[in-house]
């Protein structure tokens, strides 16, 4: 049968107005059902016929799942609020700025104003194999074109490559897992919180999933500990636009200095594994270190030691090691 | 005496329209009973067909009819039919079905079966033209003459070029002129660089959708093209119809940068689908499609060699150019490339040698400065890196080589109308603060270098000899009809200006009629290669002129004295010594309307166009008729310049380029529009910019499929991406062969923009030039750091 | 049921891509009943007498504990046995839902399966009785007699030679069937990152992947059915002293010459080096000479 993409089918559409009846429909459509948050990664998706769910469940409509609301010194955030208010509130610029940060790299003003913090985390990859429609690893297959010895694969991993090779697009996510921030979990049967470093998965656990929800759970809120509030933050996105664009490599770090040196510190990339990474090499080398020049740049050799580039993307070593030298080391050079 | 028009920024009158959303273009169409066309497109780069099974589509509710290959004209190859049953590249539409509505027929298309043989494909030119490499066409690899050809070079062709440089072989097509080996000889530097320009989509804004009906034999069709009388020539051309029965509706075009000339061949479809199925089709392409169907620059693989004076000055040049022709046609971009770098630097020994190699990608056409945009990005960093190795200053270096008047080009060695480059580049440096920004070149502050770079680009400026045709009507005002498009360049008010100025008719009575081949428009140029302002506007100052006359013998007959003794002006035509005795246009009209003759169109000139003088006796008796073609003399061919400054930031820790200042001075004769001229300049230098830094076209090679084909994966520049200001001037020296002096400016912009900024890069990586676009961070750090670049020096599509 | 998956290409060619998840159930349930068959049916076939002609001549020579299976071949099997489990919980427990990093596991425990399948071969053709496990003219006879038996509900076994037949068919059958998982699991080595080579997708074309793929998955399933087979009979009480034989590597006199004619497997005393010894005593540990070498 032939084939034709950018053009939307139809399907059945829900507007729930509570996370109960948003749950209560995912359990009664599993599979064929599909959450839509802001509709900028399902929307391609559906344009091109290649993710087919029956029923699109819009939680737009619920009032429950958005807004941020302060909590104990740290800041709880509905899944559904938009990237542009997490980039404005006044509570997330000033106690968590990361994140604000995070969430104003996000593509263009438009896009920000439509696509929420919910949907940003939970975004699948922008691998231009899967999101062809091939029949790869991730869509189900037994294949990773990406990785094939002359595919064009600028863009992906060089850490963390189990089969797909396809990269985290998300600003937000290594933000989150810097901040130590925890997803809130829910489905028909009850509620469940992970830490935001497991709530991504693993293509070697499973490769057809982003992060850990299954078919029928909502991500409905984020809550932000105050653990690393008004730390040290540093957040950096290189990417080919200064908008509209995904990462080539994101870092986001968080600091705690103590007299000089550096207490306690999250050190988190993105654009280089199939999820976020936090840094843990990097991490341990500065800890209890200056955070100066020749620690962030130590701190970023020791990031990228085991990172193993493809045909295309061996500048993203480099480019990670930078990014964690300047993450340490501050704006200055 | 109304203020002239020319020089003055005056709002175009379509603007209202636009920004309010009232304009509407092709898609915005609705017509009684229309449905909704979708295509089946190649999901392979290069296959036959088989077999086509429809029976299911066709059983569907609401689906009307399909329209395949075999039902629409196959022109000859190796030229691009609307439908194919050999499709030669991934996305080539294959079939058309018709339904109610866009979902009915998109699900019409996914119950289609269809057998597809693949056959052999090939993306990168070299490839083909190894001996044993696949060809894309089944007849050949190239086109040579009218003839589709195959060109093989040898393996000792390929094995002679260093390792990573350009190889050389059998061109398809050569010149030269002068002794060349001996300037070569005689010369105290010669570089000898190999470059990698990328293919790029023109990507307009609004794709190329089109809606089709019919009423009593007569094709109406609303398209989106840059042309107005030569879009209706070619669909007439293309479905072999008379060019009264096609009436072409397309007032606006959300851009086309070449992509568009003369509309496009998917235009057949709504057309022959609605008269199959007797009812109006609307075929709205979607982005990805427009990826597909909308045109690309060929991209070039070449060889560089240019011999130096101690001075600066160029001696001998030698290109050799392979280009990505696409599967259809022959693109021309090469030979224009070669031609611009002779006239840019006025060689005075130069070879040119090259081949235009068939691949399965995207059909190619002119974009925007086509061939010019490729070698001036190109060449530019290799003048500095000549610049820095004879110890000279590198606007020294343009000073020496740029044309002035007496400048020639190309292997004909033609002349030139004008050429101010020089006044050009002293300006810039003025303006661009030159002196004080080299001082900072490869100034490092953290981790950022500062690099400064210079582009000198030249293009065609213009043609002539098109018709002008216009009226003055009973209610006195100037109705000047334009067969040209309105591609949204302003042109179509602003070389109306030409008009208005001979006749001294203020602005706000002059009213254009454009965009409806049923309104009456003369013979016109294609909208583009820039001459559409070169050509019009002394085709609009031959119509008033001639209105003029009219006028004068009209008021002459009338109040007395000889024609003159008169003057127009404020609508009026009055005696030069005696402003009271005069009439206005109004009455002049109605006089010509009485007099019939010459003066209300019932007789023509004998040297008009057919189309115009099928409009002009269409318009006959309703006024007073100025009509005639341009036949100003134009000795020598007509070249805009302009001169590109960019300062950038390379960020040497993560390859990212920050542009911090971009100023274009150029030389386009008389400014007709200052406003427009900037948005000229700074549009085109954007458009290379992005062409230079971030747009990509890209494959993979193992399947030939295409990935760059949505905007965020192809990425054109975004508004983040160029400096927030930017400067512009030009020299304002009427070019001499035009009688309002104007010449074309569409697209010797982008060659600046983009060689602006490789210049640049290259300055802040210390004179090392990658010679390849899109010059991306990947490779920019990769440069800094010392390690392998990120693809061969001779990869193409990345 | 789906026997196969198959996917469309990047060019919308169908191409296969393996076998359907569907024909692993299928494999399951076929090896459940027929453990649960087996069982039932000898169950309900009651006790079953004595072997007879336990006093047979030969018996004489026999020790108290005759040597059946090697350190060596012990080891083999056990590794084998290991890397097995690895690579049929590694392959089908992802797709029962059971999620987990399984492919660094799965190759690696198939590396180890091929490794010990080589010492096998190498072992058992140099070292071994190459011909104890061929399928001898008696061995047809034996299984007839063992069908017949099975079905007549009376007991049909003979006693045979150190391998019984059917153990011999199972083995082959393993052969067989692990052979396919074995080539083709090779194969899509390619496919794998490994230290010593970057993978390579386009190494055969779609088509002959798929079959590549297909014949894993096939051989992968009938493997279950075979394990479960080969772990039933394991622990059906009446054969646990062969079980026990793999784990001590020696079966007692008692058994020796229950089950096994001393003709068809004669069994050096110690030492190996003179035809069958009187001596009595163990053999078994303390014996590092092959008894499998006899002649």
């Amino acid at each position: 049968m032939a084939v034709i993409r950018d053009m939307m089918p139809a399907f059945e559409l829900f507007r729930p107005v509570s996370v109960d009846d948003a749950l209560q429909l995912m359990a009664r459509h599993g599979e064929a059902a599909w959450a839509l948050a802001g509709g900028l990664d399902t929307f391609d998706w559906l344009k091109d016929r290649i993710k087919r769910p029956e029923a699109v469940i819009d939680l737009g409509a619920i009032s429950e799942m958005r807004g941020i609301t302060a909590d104990r010194g740290g800041l709880t955030i509905g899944a559904m609020t938009t990237l542009t208010e997490v980039a404005t509130s006044p509570e997330v610029v000033e106690s968590f700025s990361l994140l604000s940060m995070a969430a104003f790299h996000v593509a263009t003003p438009q896009i920000r104003n439509q696509g929420t913090i919910g949907g940003n985390v939970a975004q699948d990859t922008r691998c231009w194999y899967y999101r062809g429609g091939w029949p790869c690893y991730r869509a189900g297959g037994n294949i990773c074109y990406a990785a094939a010895p002359k595919a064009m694969n600028r863009e992906h991993c060089i850490l963390g490559a189990k089969r797909c090779v396809a990269v985290n697009p998300s600003d937000t996510a290594p933000a989150l897992i810097a901040l130590d921030a925890q997803m809130v979990i829910r489905s028909a049967g009850g509620e469940r919180v992970v830490a935001a470093e497991d709530f991504f998965m693993s293509p070697a656990v499973d490769i057809t999933r982003m992060t850990v929800l299954e078919p029928d759970e909502l991500l409905t809120e984020i809550r932000i500990p105050e653990t690393w509030s008004r730390a040290r933050f540093y957040f950096e996105k290189v990417r080919d636009r200064q908008s509209w664009d995904f990462s080539l490599v994101t870092v986001a770090s968080a600091m705690r200095m103590s007299g000089g040196r550096v207490q306690d510190a999250r050190i988190v990339v993105n654009g280089v594994a199939p999820r976020p990474v936090r840094v843990t090499e990097a991490e341990s080398v500065l800890i209890g270190s200056p955070a100066n020049e020749s620690i962030g740049l130590a701190a970023g050799e020791a990031a990228i030691r085991r990172a193993k580039p493809l045909r295309h993307n061996d500048f993203k070593r480099p480019l990670m090691r930078n990014l964690i030298r300047r993450a340490i080391r501050g704006q200055e050079a | 005496m109304a203020e002239k028009t020319i020089g003055r920024d005056i709002a175009p009158p379509d603007l209202v329209a636009k920004v309010t959303g009232r304009a509407k273009y092709a898609e915005d169409f609705r017509a009684e009973g229309m449905v909704f066309a979708k295509l089946l497109a190649s999901p392979m780069p290069h296959a036959r067909v088989r077999s086509i099974d429809t029976s299911e589509a066709l059983a569907m509710d609401g689906v009307f009819g399909v329209l395949t290959a075999d039902e629409v004209p196959q022109p000859g190859a190796p030229n691009e039919p609307a439908l194919t049953n050999e499709p030669l590249y991934e996305g080539e539409a294959i079939l058309a079905v018709a339904a109610i509505d866009e979902t009915t027929a998109a699900d019409a298309i996914e119950k289609i079966r269809m057998d597809l043989e693949p056959l052999p494909f090939v993306l990168d030119p070299l490839d083909s033209l190894r001996p044993d490499g696949p060809n894309a066409r089944l007849d050949g690899n190239t086109r040579i003459g009218r003839e589709v050809q195959t060109i093989k070079w040898s393996e000792e062709d390929f094995a002679a070029a260093a390792d990573g440089h350009m190889p050389v072989g059998q061109p398809g097509d050569e010149w030269s002129y002068g002794d060349v080996d001996a300037a070569f000889d005689a010369a105290d530097l010669v570089l000898d660089e190999t470059i990698v320009h990328q293919s790029l989509t023109h990507h307009p804004l609004e794709s190329r959708s089109c809606m089709a009906y019919w009423q009593n034999g007569k094709l109406f069709i609303h398209g989106s093209t840059q042309s107005t009388a030569r879009t209706r020539a070619a669909i007439a051309r293309g479905l072999g119809l008379e060019l009264h029965d096609v009436v072409l509706i397309a007032e606006y075009c959300g851009g086309g940068f070449g992509s568009k000339i003369s509309g496009s061949t998917i235009m057949q479809v709504p057309a022959l689908l609605s008269r199959k199925i007797g009812r109006p089709v609307m075929l709205r392409i979607t982005r990805a499609e427009e990826t597909y169907l909308g045109r690309a620059r060929p991209g070039f693989q070449a060889k560089a060699k240019i011999g130096y004076r101690a001075d600066g000055r160029v001696v001998a040049m030698e290109l050799f150019i392979v280009q990505d022709n696409g599967p259809y046609g022959r693109s021309g971009d090469f030979r224009t490339a070669a031609d611009m770098a002779s006239l840019t630097y006025q060689v005075p020994a130069m070879r040119f040698g090259g081949v235009s190699v068939y691949t399965n990608t995207p059909p190619k056409s002119a974009q925007r400065a086509p061939g010019g945009g490729q070698i001036t990005s190109m060449l530019e960093p290799i003048m500095d890196k000549a610049a820095r190795e004879l110890g000279i200053d590198r606007v020294a270096l343009r000073h020496i080589n740029v044309p002035d008047n007496d400048g020639v080009f190309g292997p004909r060695r033609r002349g030139l109308t004008s050429a101010y480059v020089r006044e050009a580049l002293d300006r810039g440096v003025e303006l661009f603060g030159w002196e004080e920004r080299a001082a900072r070149s490869g100034q490092r502050h953290g981790s950022m270098v500062t690099g400064i770079g210079i582009g000198v680009s030249s293009f065609v400026g213009g043609s002539s000899g098109f018709d002008g045709l216009l009226m003055i009507r009973e209610d006195g005002k100037l109705y000047v009809h334009q067969g040209i498009g309105n591609l949204g360049t302003h042109s179509i008010a602003d070389t109306a200006r030409a008009a208005a100025d001979v006749l001294g008719m203020p602005w706000d009575r002059v009213e254009i009629v454009w965009g409806d081949t049923s309104r009456h428009l003369p013979w016109s140029a294609v909208q583009a290669g820039s001459q559409t302002t070169h050509a019009h506007t002394r085709a609009n100052h031959a119509a008033a002129m001639d209105a003029k006359r009219k006028l004068q013998e009209i008021a002459a007959g009338d109040l007395g004295g000889s024609p003159g003794d008169y003057e127009t002006g404020d609508g009026r035509v009055y005696r030069r010594n005696d402003r009271d005795t005069g009439m206005t246009f109004a009455r002049a009209a109605r006089r010509a309307t009485q007099l019939g003759g010459k003066y209300s169109g019932e007789e023509l000139p004998e040297d008009i166009n057919a189309m115009t003088v099928t409009s002009a006796q269409a318009l006959a008796g309703e006024g007073l008729m100025g009509v005639a073609k341009d036949t100003y003399p134009h000795e020598g061919s007509t070249f805009s310049f302009v001169v590109g400054f960019a300062e950038v930031e390379v960020d040497f820790e993560t390859g990212h380029v920050v542009v911090k200042d971009y100023t274009a001075v150029t030389d386009c004769g008389t400014v007709l529009h200052p406003r427009s001229l900037a948005a000229q300049l700074y549009g085109g230098g954007v458009q290379g910019m992005g062409m230079a830094r971030s747009q990509r076209w890209v494959f993979d090679p193992q399947w030939g499929v295409s990935f760059a084909k949505r905007l965020y994966t192809a990425r054109p520049p975004g508004i983040l991406d160029v400096p927030l200001e930017m400067k512009w001037a030009a020299v304002g020296i009427p070019d001499p062969q035009t009688p309002v002096g104007a010449k074309g400016i569409g697209e010797p912009p982008l060659g600046a923009g983009a060689a602006a900024i490789t210049s640049a890069i290259a300055d802040a990586l210390g004179g090392r030039c990658l010679c390849r676009t899109p010059l991306t961070a990947d490779m920019i750090l990769a440069a800094v750091e010392g390690r392998e670049q990120p693809y061969g020096p001779l990869e193409t599509h990345v | 049921m789906e026997i196969f998956r198959r996917v469309a290409n990047p060019w919308n060619q169908e191409v296969l891509i393996g076998i359907s998840w569907d024909v692993m159930w299928a494999a399951a349930w076929a090896g459940l009943a027929f453990v649960v068959f087996h069982a039932v049916f000898v169950w309900g076939a009651g006790k079953k007498p004595e072997h007879a002609g336990a006093d047979h001549g030969s018996a004489a020579g026999v020790p108290e504990r005759v040597e059946r299976h090697v350190v060596a071949a012990r080891v083999f099997h056990w590794t084998m046995a290991l890397a097995m489990f690895t690579l049929l919980i590694t392959a089908f427990f992802p797709v029962l839902g059971i999620q987990f990093a399984w492919v660094t596991i799965h190759w690696m425990a198939g590396v180890l399966l091929i490794l010990s399948v080589a010492y096998h071969i190498v072992h058992a053709t140099l070292k071994q009785d190459f011909w104890s496990m061929w399928i001898e003219g008696r061995d047809v006879a034996d299984v007839i007699r063992l069908l017949k038996g099975f079905l007549t509900r009376t007991d049909g076994r003979s006693r045979t030679g150190k391998y019984p037949a059917d153990h011999k068919l199972y083995h082959h059958l393993i052969v067989v069937v692990a052979g396919f998982a074995i080539v083709t699991g090779l194969l899509m080595m390619v496919r794998v990152d490994t230290p010593f080579w970057t993978r390579n997708p386009y190494l055969l074309a779609d088509s002959t992947w798929g079959v590549v793929y297909v014949l894993h998955g096939f051989s992968g399933v009938a493997l279950i059915t075979l394990v479960m087979a080969h772990v039933y009979f394991a622990i059906r009480p009446e054969k646990l002293w062969m079980t026990r034989s793999m784990i001590y590597g020696w079966v007692g006199r008692e058994q020796f010459l229950e089950h096994h004619d001393p003709e068809r497997w004669v069994v050096t005393g110690a030492a190996g080096v003179e035809p069958p010894s009187l001596s009595a005593g163990g053999v078994a540990e303390s014996v590092p000479q092959d008894p499998d070498s006899a002649p």
